[in-house]
């Protein structure tokens, strides 16, 4: 399974790129997640809890940023494991500045599960992955907004 | 025989219990105090390494009894015998690496489910993924990645035959035609699923257990070896009601060890229930066969020869009675036709899929949909109508019994008169008119044919064909299909049957009562069957069990066989106080009476009251009580000979059947106009009962034509692990089915029976496949691969949009 788009986000590349890295803000954005910790630089622990289809289910995930190339590229890598199986993702990201002042953001992702969410939840999979996705970039944008303009 | 009883619709005595709730099931026994209850935790995985799993957690929560683990696996079982030479090591819960999802990896034993369940999520295992194998031509390559490490490839059978003289008929064709055919991996979905009780007495070893295993019992000898155990250290009990098998359930002997070494680490006795994500995940299924199959033809569509590649896809482990599926219609290879000549290989091979079992119609689907194809494309490719090829090939009625090149003994047959009544059904010449008229239209309606061999009563020698003959000359020659019944009286006069067919849902019951009413000359209501199993007390034998429709030519017959001693012993007790030879007595009404002077008499009930309550007055030397037990079998089951030939099934019964289907070019839907099945299979004992199995088997037949597959991405992920995904014939799919009967008696069984119930299951995909590809004929469509759904049906369509056109003008021509 994988996809890819594009969210035009508002501030400097510089401003984006680290707030897309903070716990907090991930957290906060990302459906699902119960707990999010750093616990090394560009290693995270999460406990994230989603539906897909008939499978709910908590997963244990580690979230690594690699291959970062401050402030206009990264890769995260999304290992989770849990009672219905496990999620794989990888996803990179691409920033750009625009004219405006604020920053187009491109990703690209694969992502493979295993057990019960793909014996049960196949159908449904990559319409769920856009939506957790989109959802993610919703909220950042929003929360984005919110901060002060710096500069 | 037939009779006042036998072969009357006489109404199922198991269906008033069934019906007002009152059926006995796996699930409803509490057979012993204290149970406790398992879940079962499963890998992710399609091939890992296993590098350690973690039970600390789990085992420290409240409730929770113990983990098993591979670790416990390895110490207390050993690996399950199979047939085959190579050593495959299967055991029912993955040592050190999984080899499909789902494979079990963990056992909580809990004080109920619900902590069993919680306590499942707490076991964190440590998996090194490995990459998997799913596809059949993928697993045979050298790229491709090896399961089992000790044999070092994925092929875990595989033979070379060669009968009659292939390469002079291919030599000598006008034509050869070949092609390459897929047969999908589909399940069997009863209502009730998998379910086990274990119970071990420590202080003598003693294994006890209730399922809703249905044997083949040879598989209790495989059982018994991986517990380390004699076998009667192992005692199997079956209720009396199962819920639907299909053959699935033979494949519950893996749990049944797993619970047994649940319950012996725990000290308690497991209850074990599967629930059905489970059941489709990783109980068993049917294989997945690619066939490469080549016909030498001579221009008047006579075939004279065939080649045959078939590969079996047995899942992550070869576990018993596989390859057996390869084989079960080794000797009924060429099917319904006079084909003297033939060449097969054989490969059964391992990938990460789920192992594989027993399916009703075990082999014959994956057999039929290569063979009725190529007689369709043989049709096609001469221009000469399929009907016609079909007759020209059929075996003729005067040629019973007809021995097949690769061993097979046709018992008897009238396969051109049943041919002759399909189509006359179906109105065949008519339909061939409606079908130019309704092209003309723009519509696609289509007749499928398909002409099957039924076998039934599987002879225990067949699965020793998946070894050479040197290999098998090692180890004692396996034949017969040996199955045992008791007929009783007690002293009151009740009648009782035990059998050890051991029915899930195919009305034993009744058809025992029937059987021993007609011999005993009394009513069916006065004869009591008890069909649950025990392997402590039943008398069984190596093949008891319900599979391959054996109850038909075979249990039915045991039962008979059982009845005539206790009237032979009944009758000598009337001899000796009537003082006329047993010769001139018959039973009648509940009475003995001698022939031709009916006032001349005896109840049964004083025959029967002798033997108990006045032994003195029995004949000299007879024993008191009546107490008789009989085993069966037919002298045709022989062991495989040197030359690789062997009559792999008792019986033969034949199917023809007859399809007319419609497609729907814009949504590639097909809807089945009209089904003609003719069946041939010898006396009738029931046909209620029978009109039943046939319809059941036609559903199973039909889901696999058009919407059974459990399928798997490339990784070895399921992705039909529910019934959302999996699809399953509902009543509102069935088409309307008209079934028509000819008995020609088969000559090797006592009651001219032979077995039912599979026959659709086989002739379905095919027949529906023939149908399809008829109708779509004008767009160059030929079907090879199933299930035939709409989204790939539609593919197809719209990748021959073009030649359409140029068909359509050729026609009007």
């Amino acid at each position: 399974m994988n996809g890819s788009g594009k969210i035009e986000l508002p501030g400097g590349k510089e401003e984006v790129f680290k707030s897309l890295l903070e716990p907090e803000l991930l957290q906060e954005c990302m459906m699902g997640c119960k707990k999010l910790v750093l616990i090394e630089e560009n290693k995270y622990n999460a406990d994230l809890s989603v539906g897909i289809a008939a499978v709910k289910g908590k997963y244990e995930a580690v979230i690594t940023v690699e291959d970062v190339v401050y402030p206009d590229h990264y890769k995260i890598i999304v290992e989770g494991e849990g009672k219905p199986g496990f999620v794989n993702a990888e996803g990179l990201i691409d920033l750009t500045s625009l004219d405006n002042g604020n920053t187009m953001l491109e990703y690209t992702y694969t992502a493979e599960v295993g057990g019960k969410v793909a014996s049960i939840g196949q159908r449904m999979l990559s319409g769920v992955a856009k939506l957790i996705i989109n959802d993610f970039f919703k909220k950042t944008k929003k929360e984005l907004q919110k901060r002060p303009k710096s500069a | 025989m037939s009779g006042k009883h036998i072969g009357k619709a006489l109404k199922r005595v198991e269906d008033p219990r069934l019906t007002s709730g009152e059926g006995t099931f796996i699930d409803d026994l509490s057979p012993v105090g204290n149970i406790h209850y398992a879940a079962v935790v499963r890998s992710p995985y399609a091939h890992a390494k296993i590098n350690a799993v973690h039970t600390e957690k789990a085992e420290n929560m409240k409730g929770v009894k113990g983990v098993i683990t591979g670790v416990d696996i390895a110490e207390l079982t050993r690996p399950f015998p199979v047939g085959v030479s190579e050593p495959v090591e299967y055991y029912p819960l993955a040592v050190e690496k999984v080899r499909f999802v789902g494979e079990p990896v963990a056992v909580i034993v809990a004080e109920n489910r619900y902590v069993a369940e919680d306590a499942a999520e707490e076991v964190v295992v440590d998996y090194e993924p490995l990459p998997a194998v799913v596809d059949i031509e993928e697993a045979l390559t050298h790229e491709a990645p090896v399961l089992h490490e000790n044999i070092g490839t994925n092929i875990a059978n595989q033979r070379f035959f060669d009968y009659g003289d292939t390469e002079r008929a291919f030599e000598e064709a006008d034509t050869v035609i070949r092609h390459k055919f897929k047969f999908p991996k589909y399940s069997a979905t009863p209502v009730e699923t998998y379910g086990v009780i274990a119970d071990y007495q420590e202080s003598d070893g003693k294994y006890t257990v209730w399922s809703n295993f249905h044997g083949p019992f040879t598989l209790q000898s495989v059982m018994a070896a991986a517990l380390k155990v004699s076998s009667n250290q192992l005692r199997l009990i079956v209720p009396k009601d199962v819920g639907g098998s299909y053959g699935i359930k033979s494949g519950i002997f893996p749990y049944i060890v797993l619970m047994s070494i649940a319950a012996r680490k725990t000290g308690v006795p497991v209850k074990w229930i599967e629930d059905r994500q489970e059941h489709l995940l990783a109980s068993s299924s049917g294989t997945d066969r690619v066939t490469w199959i080549e016909a030498a033809v001579k221009n008047d569509g006579t075939v004279t020869g065939l080649r045959m590649k078939m590969v079996d896809n047995v899942g992550g482990y070869i576990r018993a009675p596989e390859p057996a599926c390869l084989y079960r219609t080794h000797s009924n290879s060429t099917g319904a036709y006079r084909i003297p000549n033939l060449q097969m290989e054989t490969i059964a091979v391992m990938t990460n899929k789920c192992p594989t079992g027993l399916i009703r119609g075990y082999g014959g689907q994956q057999l039929y949909f290569p063979l009725e194809r190529i007689m369709q494309m043989i049709a096609h490719k001469l221009e000469l109508d399929p009907a016609e090829v079909i007759q020209k090939n059929l075996i003729k009625t005067d040629e019973f019994p007809y021995k097949t090149p690769s061993g097979g003994i046709y018992d008897s047959g009238n396969y051109e008169k049943a041919l002759e009544t399909a189509l006359t059904t179906a109105g065949y010449e008519d339909f061939r008119i409606k079908q130019r008229e309704a092209l003309a239209r723009g519509k696609y309606i289509g007749i499928g044919l398909a002409c099957i061999v039924e076998p039934s009563g599987s002879n225990m020698g067949y699965v020793t064909i998946a070894l050479t003959p040197e290999e098998r000359a090692k180890s004692l020659p396996k034949s017969g299909c040996a199955e045992g019944a008791t007929v009783s009286i007690d002293p009151m006069g009740g009648i009782k049957v035990r059998i050890s067919t051991v029915p899930t849902g195919q009305g034993h019951e009744t058809v025992s009562s029937q059987i021993v009413a007609e011999v005993l000359g009394v009513e069916p209501e006065a004869v009591s069957v008890i069909a649950e199993m025990d392997t402590a007390t039943s008398p069984w034998s190596v093949a008891s069990g319900s599979y391959s429709s054996r109850f038909g030519p075979i249990g039915s017959n045991a039962v008979y066989q059982a009845a005539h001693k206790v009237r032979t012993k009944l009758l000598k007790v009337a001899e000796h106080q009537l003082g006329v030879p047993l010769q001139h007595l018959d039973i009648k009404n509940g009475k003995v009476i001698v022939k031709g002077q009916e006032e001349r008499q005896l109840s049964l009930k004083r025959l029967i009251g002798t033997a108990h309550w006045n032994p003195q007055a029995l004949p000299d030397g007879m024993e008191p009580g009546i107490h008789e037990s009989a085993f069966y079998t037919v002298s045709t089951a022989a062991a495989p000979s040197e030359d690789d030939t062997v009559n792999g099934s008792v019986t033969h019964g034949f199917v023809a059947d007859a399809v007319t289907v419609e497609v729907d070019i814009e949504t590639g839907d097909v809807k089945i106009l009209d089904y003609i099945t003719v069946h041939d299979a010898g006396r009738l004992l029931n046909p209620l009962i029978v009109d039943g199995q046939i319809m059941g088997g036609l559903a199973h037949g039909l889901g696999g034509a058009l919407y059974e597959e459990l399928t798997y991405d490339a990784k070895g992920q399921m992705t039909s692990g529910s019934f959302m995904d999996y699809l399953c014939p509902t009543s509102t799919e069935m088409p309307p089915v008209t079934i028509k009967h000819q008995e020609t008696l088969s000559p090797v069984t006592p009651l001219g029976a032979k077995g039912l119930g599979e026959g659709n299951t086989m002739s379905a995909p095919v027949v529906i496949a023939n149908a399809v590809s008829d109708a779509l004929r004008p767009l160059g469509i030929s079907i090879d691969s199933l299930p035939i759904s709409p989204s790939k049906l539609w593919k197809s369509i719209l990748e021959s949009e073009l030649k359409d056109v140029e068909y359509k003008e050729e026609i009007r021509r």
